[in-house]
């Protein structure tokens, strides 16, 4: 497009401009992990240390054994992520597509359990989760995790196969597809940006969901990384320098995925699906 | 096709399932948690944990780490959620609520005479009614710390501080105290002033028990008077002292900004680990010119949880673990002065640090043991903030605050 | 299709009725084991007197909520609670669409502004919350320290110490960590949208503000709704963000419905008055979703 050309020397610049602005705790937690406890606190402060304390890397993944918290985090983001996308994919579809009696039913209530914070309902969870004998479990956290983004990721898949056209349904359907073989192979390769979006999204919520694993979670070995950054904060010193590395390392594997699965996000619709 | 996707549904909760996993029936299982305190190591942790597990013929624990402003509602869930641990490092202050509910036991049927014996006896806070329901591990007495390249001045008396201060302080460049201005988990800092009026929180029926919220007592008033003074008037306290909480605001003493502050036991490696490079004298906090010295007194006990389920097992735990070998280095770690008659013997503790401490400590205040303590920390917090604010006189603050203790504790 | 109208049992037993069913048996099942339970206790607490264990004691009827709304502190956060929710979505909507179409435009090391924008929601809330509050401290942090020394505010207010700066402060940090999501939601949208649709309004003489309007917007018209929404919801609830940043201080100034309720529950151990505070949110949540619900099912049709 023409003008997308012309956009470009709007876009760029002004991208920057708000990146700078937006980022700047980003900048702080950079400029923060690499000082010294003292140099944390000088007063006035300044953005570059007086010298780089690279150990600050060695002391956080050595000595608070960060590599095991990562690993459990791991576990339970891409535990809950699957479970997610399992149960969210299908149920978006049938509201999207499907009618049955009680559809409207099945949304409002999707809805209504999205706004019961975790807070409100964490004791009587802790009930539930003890009696199916399941506290410092996995699969507890991933069960949860998985839980309370479904309502979320139902609603959204749900808008996004409502934007692909009915006609490339059909097509399938009258082509001899079922409806589930038109769901899999048809709907879900276009709708890919979509579910990459509420892949992503579970994944971020159960990678970084912190009352659960606090309330459930007692070995530490099953601890997640939102855990372990809690170690740098005491009872009355606060190691920020420890805390900001920490964190900027818990955000590498999220960067990373979202590297990896960008390309899909703007996979637009299968240009000439539907001509004709 | 339907059955093919059943059958994927099917094997997806299979796998969730699996993932549950059976537990497999072990051996009895004490759970402790165990509060954060600066100091403590990962690896040290681990070597308890290990210590107990290697020698002991039954019983394994499982000790775990939870950072301390999240204890409480760790706690609390797993108490109301029926699966409480055996035992649990906890601010003594909240047993009266755990009491209330009887969550807890007492704790000396579970110990050996031993460990008992062994305890100071000035550290048993958590003796209500004659039972121990809770075993001290951690009580700290707090103190003045002057930063001696600012200010040479030992204040005898409350007064004599603000003058202190008020001499010390030379904006911007460095003030007189540091003060917090902003709620955090302790009620420390108001009651530093009020125990130095005088003040008690309660008042004390008859039959020992504690009754109407005097917070907005004549010392009570004078006390918040008299930070809002300090802060508001004599302008001696940190800048931006209503946005900072306690952890915000020494650091500003540590950098050498500020003449005094009143702190604890942390102080000596707090000021290490920030680089500080001024000589620091200690002193007891004063008291109000007339006053009984009065300073205040933490203390953090272990609680025995009465539906656990290996309580006796538990017992024989904190029996190895208040041994000097693990319990000394606990203190050591932690900063501490030790509870315990045996440790507290150790060269380690023979600093000016520790000697201010105790001297603090023989005529230190605990905080009331009372139920509803948390209410009473959060309105006493909200009345300061809604003074320093500008929002309400210091009277008019306390009797909103002790009016909503009451009724919280039903008086 | 035929108009002929269905039996009740052809209704619900057709084939694509029993597919919509086994489809969303697993959802309905996860759900009605772990869910069921917390919310249905959320609402009968709220009838009943609670003790510090939240088990119930007394039965009373309507008298917990009768003696909240007695309270002006509750009416208090209710409008707090409201002016967050408004404000911080309506910001977060307007920013993430704006950024969504800028990482819309192609340009070499788009991938990389794309990354660059997921950061503030790729941290965990209470670290971000924590993260801020070492940005807003009055002494060491770095927000004040640059203002001051690039001159564009040489006395900036303490962030967090006074009423309407903390209020302020808060609800930006909850924006800053929610505009991602609204920008990634749009951004996958906008590429469903035909670019056939595009190249035809140009032909037809449509500027870009023109082709927004009617192609861009009306394409995620669905999305936004569904996005707002949701939004609006974990807006209303954000609980960690203000309870780090201030304690839903100074003296109760950022108390929103959200931050009473754990106060409440795990600072005051007053279980019932959180569950009916807990109701309320529900209550009004609710009559946004059945507005909203409205607009989708209407709009459905179209």
């Amino acid at each position: 497009m023409r003008w997308q050309n012309r956009a470009r020397w709007v876009a760029v610049p002004l991208t920057l401009v708000i990146l700078l602005f937006l980022l700047f705790p980003f900048f702080v937690m950079i400029s923060t992990m690499i000082k010294s406890g003292p140099d944390v606190y000088a007063d006035p402060p300044h953005w570059i240390p007086s010298h780089v304390e690279w150990s600050n890397f060695v002391t956080v993944w050595t000595q608070y054994d960060l590599a095991s918290y990562f690993l459990a985090s791991l576990i339970i983001a891409l535990g809950a992520t699957v479970l997610n996308t399992l149960l969210s994919v299908p149920a978006a579809y049938a509201v999207a597509r499907l009618r049955f009696p009680g559809r409207k039913f099945a949304m409002y209530l999707l809805l209504m359990i999205e706004m019961f914070s975790p807070v409100i309902v964490i004791i009587s969870l802790f009930k539930v989760v003890a009696g199916f004998h399941m506290l410092d479990s996995y699969g507890a956290l991933i069960i949860l995790d998985a839980l309370f983004t479904v309502a979320f990721n139902t609603w959204m898949m749900n808008g996004y196969f409502k934007t692909i056209p009915k006609d490339i349904e059909e097509a399938a359907l009258i082509d001899g597809c079922n409806r589930v073989q038109t769901m899999t192979r048809i709907m879900l390769p276009i709708a890919v940006p979509g579910l990459v979006t509420v892949m992503i999204y579970a994944f971020i919520f159960a990678w970084n969901e912190f009352l659960f694993a606090l309330t459930f979670i007692s070995s530490k070995a099953k601890m997640p990384l939102t855990i372990a950054l809690y170690n740098f904060v005491g009872r009355w010193t606060t190691q920020w320098q420890y805390l900001t590395m920490a964190a900027f390392l818990a955000l590498i594997p999220v960067l990373v995925l979202f590297y990896v699965i960008e390309k899909r996000l703007v996979a637009g619709l299968a240009g000439g699906a539907v001509k004709g | 096709m339907k059955k093919t996707l059943l059958l994927r549904l099917g094997v997806a909760l299979l796998l969730v399932v699996a993932l549950v996993g059976c537990a497999p029936k072990e051996k009895p299982k004490v759970t402790f948690f165990w509060a954060l305190y600066d100091g403590l190591t990962e690896d040290f942790r681990a070597s308890v944990e290990k210590a107990f597990n290697d020698q002991s013929k039954d019983a394994q624990v499982q000790i775990v780490p939870v950072k301390w402003d999240d204890m409480q509602n760790k706690l609390t869930t797993a108490v109301a959620g029926g699966t409480p641990p055996e035992v649990s490092v906890v601010g003594t202050r909240w047993i009266l609520d755990f009491m209330s509910t009887n969550s807890v036991d007492e704790v000396s049927q579970y110990l050996s005479k031993a460990t008992l014996d062994n305890i100071n006896p000035a550290a048993e806070e958590a003796k209500v009614k004659g039972k121990l329901m809770g075993l001290p591990i951690a009580a700290g007495a707090r103190i003045l710390a002057i930063n001696n390249d600012i200010a040479k001045d030992v204040p005898k008396t409350m007064e004599e501080l603000e003058a202190d201060a008020i001499k010390v302080n030379k904006p911007p460049k460095q003030y007189g105290l540091i003060m917090p201005g902003k709620s955090h988990t302790e009620l420390t800092d108001f009651c530093y002033y009020f125990y130095a009026a005088g003040g008690n929180y309660f008042e004390v029926k008859a039959d020992g028990s504690y009754g109407k919220c005097t917070v907005n007592s004549e010392a009570g008033v004078k006390a918040l008077t008299f930070m809002q003074k300090l802060a508001l008037k004599d302008k001696v306290v940190q800048p931006g002292f209503t946005s900072m909480t306690r952890m915000d605001s020494h650091p500003v003493f540590y950098s050498g900004k500020v003449g005094y502050v009143m702190i604890g036991a942390w102080v000596d490696s707090a000021m290490k680990q920030a680089g500080s490079k001024f000589p620091v004298t200690y002193a007891s906090i004063p008291s109000f010119a007339g006053e009984k010295p009065a300073g205040l007194i933490i203390t953090d006990s272990i609680a025995f949880f009465s539906k656990a389920k290996n309580l006796k097992a538990a017992g024989k735990f904190i029996d190895f673990f208040y041994q000097d070998a693990y319990k000394g280095k606990f203190d050591q770690l932690v900063g501490f002065p030790p509870v315990t008659l045996s440790a507290a013997k150790d060269q380690f503790w023979n600093t000016p640090l520790y000697q201010a401490l105790n001297a603090a400590a023989l005529t230190a205040r605990p905080w009331p043991l009372v139920d509803n303590f948390d209410t009473l920390n959060n309105e006493v917090w909200k009345a300061c903030e809604k003074v320093f604010q500008g929002q309400a006189s210091p009277k008019d603050a306390l009797d909103a605050a002790a009016a909503a203790v009451d009724k919280a504790r039903g008086m | 299709m035929a108009d002929v109208p269905l039996t009740l049992r052809q209704r619900i037993w057709n084939p694509e009725a029993r597919l919509a069913y086994v489809l969303l048996l697993p959802t309905t099942l996860f759900l009605a084991a772990f869910m069921f339970y917390p919310i249905a206790y959320v609402f009968v607490m709220s009838f009943f007197k609670t003790n510090k264990l939240s088990d119930l004691t007394k039965f009373v009827g309507l008298g917990n909520f009768i003696d909240r709304f007695e309270d002006p502190e509750f009416w208090w956060a209710c409008v707090r609670s409201l002016v967050w929710t408004a404000t911080g979505v309506s910001v977060k909507f307007l920013a993430g669409m704006t950024i969504a179409i800028l990482l819309n435009v192609k340009y070499r090391g788009r991938k990389a502004a794309r990354m660059a924008f997921i950061i503030p929601w790729a941290s965990s809330v209470p670290i971000s919350a924590l993260l801020w509050q070492w940005v807003y401290h009055p002494e060491f942090g770095l927000l004040n320290h640059t203002l001051k020394i690039t001159g564009l505010w040489t006395n900036p207010p303490g962030w967090l110490g006074s009423p309407l700066p903390a209020f302020i402060s808060t609800m930006w940090v909850d924006i800053w960590i929610g505009i991602p999501f609204f920008a990634l939601v749009f951004l996958a949208g906008m590429q469903a949208i035909p670019v056939e649709l595009y190249e035809s309004g140009h032909m037809d003489g449509a500027g870009p503000v023109r082709a927004f309007f009617s192609i861009t917007l009306a394409g995620l018209r669905e999305l936004i709704l569904i996005s707002t929404l949701l939004s609006a919801i974990w807006t209303f609830n954000d609980f960690n963000v203000i309870y780090i940043l201030t304690r839903a201080g100074p003296a109760n100034t950022t108390n929103i419905l959200i931050t009473s309720v754990y106060i409440d529950a795990f600072t005051n151990l007053h279980f019932d008055w959180a569950a009916v505070q807990s109701v309320v949110t529900f209550l009004i949540l609710s009559l946004v979703s059945v507005v909203y619900a409205r607009f989708y099912f209407r709009q459905e049709n179209s």
